[in-house]
């Protein structure tokens, strides 16, 4: 560079010269319509089977033990504002291949797991405006699409992102609205709340059945992981990411319960238990009495399949970006790093994605029921194990770190609730492995997707293709070419 | 004249700018920025083409959509050393074409260059391409480099 001295690279005082794009409040509401697509319309029927009308009870802890989470979170995107996340932390504090490997593989798993029972979930909701197709097809249909939306890149808007958690809200608002308004009536008998579905009376027994309600509820509260996503891009990390995340979750977490106790009180807790769409049975009741119940119905239904597309959206847009990051550290076959010439999207990781996803919705569908599991529970307990894992060893990595790379901007968490988050996490964990072993299976078999493929990578990745160039490699091609 | 001289990691921006050099009489452009707009949301938050793939060998901790973006405005840069004009780098975030025409617009620039695929389906059939919009509501001309028909498509 003879004239490097005529090039300079502009800083934020000249015009935005490297601008970040994502204000706090952009950020608050990404968290809140991430997190709020995701459980409370797909699987707050399941909660309410396994904890009985006082299953509020279980998104309260639910939510409290990923708020926490978050905090870890929070502190960890303040000290490392990049876009890596749980694998990047848990390399940092252990300094471990092989654990950085599994956490990145845990999390792209439960990536796809939550994709496969969000797209479960959408066809509950499909079906109660149009009952033609079958379950499968619309599932899998609904993962096609938002290849192709990915692919294209309309998803990259965040207005429409605001604009989408807007909505959201709008839904669980009309049914605390219906509750309000069930409970001004005088109709509603506040004693479900505390009602459990137990057959003894003690604390202990009351105790498990709100941990087996823990375990789904926390599928709730999935998604606000994925904001680490977007912290390189956030203006003024340490101010503006803490807050935006914590507040985010709360939030979520305050609707969640507030919604999970309008439907307790409002629909009898074994119609929210049979029901594959649950909330939409708030709806139906028909409380309201000066709107049309069929309309209405159909409107919520719209609104949840808005919500967890969003969710959905922000999972499948997960996969290939870690399956690029991977290939790009030679983990994974380079043609994960193959980018599309003009649209500029992982169009090899997205297709494998989405065939993953297929793949679980398949085997789902086909496989012999174990103790009535139904594909969606299975799927989102599979989700919810990778990422208990994936959380305690976040909590660990957060302790673990203290005292390096701070600064006075450094936000941090508060220590007593870490180790409270921390005991949770492994809690709930334990529990739903003893509760239900069928879940490790699955788990390990997409784990076992994730090591075929760096299996792959080691034995055939280094042929055919100069020392240290990556295979896929557009310079390296080009060489070969000549 | 300010010239902006988009690019987005592609093999195509970088020839995008080698046609501006390649006619252009340096005399009369005074400024030269070089943009790159990192998208956020999207699934490869920007994908850098351009260099050497040992110095892109992302390892976890130094790896960034951030660093790729650099690197590419780096090299897209290069292609101006000695040429006359002040070269700017600038990275931008957002999304790509309305971060170029804002940018334009604040640089009061005389040109916009940007890189377009080909005639492909995803471009036509798909919703239009940065290119497109740029050229559509750019404040000022817009020369829009589409890969020659000779040249191998990547």
């Amino acid at each position: 560079m003879a004239e490097s001295s005529q090039t300079v690279m502009d800083d934020e005082a000249d015009d935005g010269g490297l601008r970040r794009s994502i204000t706090g409040k952009q950020l608050f509401f990404y968290t809140l319509g991430d997190v709020l697509g995701s459980g409370i319309y797909v699987l707050i029927g399941l909660v309410a089977a396994a904890v009985g009308g006082a299953f509020w009870i279980a998104f309260a802890v639910g939510v409290t033990i990923a708020a926490i989470t978050g905090t870890a979170y929070a502190e960890l995107v303040t000290k490392y504002p990049q876009a890596a996340g749980a694998a990047l932390y848990v390399n940092k504090a252990f300094r471990n291949k092989v654990l950085t490997f599994l956490i990145t593989i845990c999390f792209l798993s439960a990536s796809f797991a939550a994709a496969g029972a969000l797209a479960d979930g959408f066809s509950a909701y499909f079906a109660t405006v149009w009952e033609g197709p079958p379950a499968l097809l619309v599932t899998l249909g609904f993962i096609a699409v938002l290849t192709v939306i990915n692919f294209i890149g309309i998803t990259e808007s965040v207005v429409i992102n605001m604009v989408m958690a807007f909505i959201e809200i709008a839904g669980l608002a009309i049914v605390l609205f219906i509750a309000i308004w069930f409970i001004a009536q005088g109709n509603a008998d506040f004693s479900v709340l505390v009602d459990f579905e137990t057959e003894g009376d003690g604390i202990g027994d009351k105790g498990l059945a709100i941990l087996a309600g823990v375990a789904l509820s926390f599928f709730a509260m999935t998604g606000f992981e994925n904001t680490a996503n977007v912290a390189e891009e956030t203006i003024e990390p340490h101010k503006n990411f803490p807050p935006a995340l914590i507040g985010g979750m709360i939030t979520a977490g305050v609707i969640y319960v507030l919604v999970s106790m309008a439907a307790a009180l409002t629909v009898p807790t074994d119609t929210l238990a049979e029901s594959e769409a649950a909330l939409l049975e708030v709806v139906e009741r028909g409380i309201l009495p000066f709107v049309d119940t069929g309309t209405m119905s159909t409107l919520f239904s719209i609104i949840a399949m808005i919500a967890i597309t969003n969710t959905t959206l922000v999972a499948v847009v997960t996969q290939p970006r870690i399956l690029y990051g991977m290939a790009n550290e030679d983990i994974v076959p380079g043609m994960f790093a193959k980018i599309h010439p003009t649209r500029r999207s992982p169009w090899v990781g997205l297709l494998f994605s989405a065939g993953v996803v297929a793949a679980l919705l398949v085997v789902g569908t086909y496989a012999p029921r174990v103790e009535g599991s139904t594909l969606i529970e299975r799927l989102s307990l599979v989700t919810v194990l990778f990422l208990l894992f994936i959380y305690s060893l976040v909590i660990i990595s957060c302790l673990k770190l203290r005292g390096q790379d701070e600064d006075e901007r450094t936000y941090h968490a508060n220590t007593p609730l870490l180790f409270v988050g921390l005991v949770g996490n492994i809690a709930i964990f334990a529990w739903s492995v003893y509760d239900d072993p069928t879940s490790l299976i699955w788990c390990a078999g997409l784990v076992a997707v994730g090591v075929v493929l760096f299996l792959v990578e080691y034995f055939f990745g280094t042929q055919s293709r100069p020392p240290g160039v990556e295979r896929g490699d557009p310079a390296a091609a080009n060489e070969e070419g000549v | 004249m300010h010239v902006v001289v988009a690019t987005d990691g592609s093999q195509q921006s970088l020839r995008a700018a080698k046609q501006l050099k390649s006619f252009a009489d340096p005399t009369k452009i005074t400024d030269i920025s070089v943009i790159a707009v990192i998208r956020p949301l999207a699934a490869v938050a920007f994908a850098d083409d351009l260099s050497p793939a040992a110095s892109r060998k992302a390892d976890l901790e130094a790896g960034g959509f951030r660093k790729a973006a650099e690197s590419s405005v780096a090299t897209v840069a290069a292609v101006f050393d000695g040429w006359g004009p002040k070269v700017h780098k600038k990275i931008r975030s957002g999304s790509p074409a309305n971060e170029i025409i804002k940018a334009a617009g604040q640089l009061h620039a005389g040109l916009v260059v940007v890189a377009a695929g080909g005639r492909g389906i995803s471009d036509v059939v798909l919703v239009g391409s940065t290119a497109q919009r740029v050229q559509h509501y750019a404040p000022c001309p817009v020369l829009v480099v589409r890969p020659s028909p000779k040249r191998p498509k990547k």
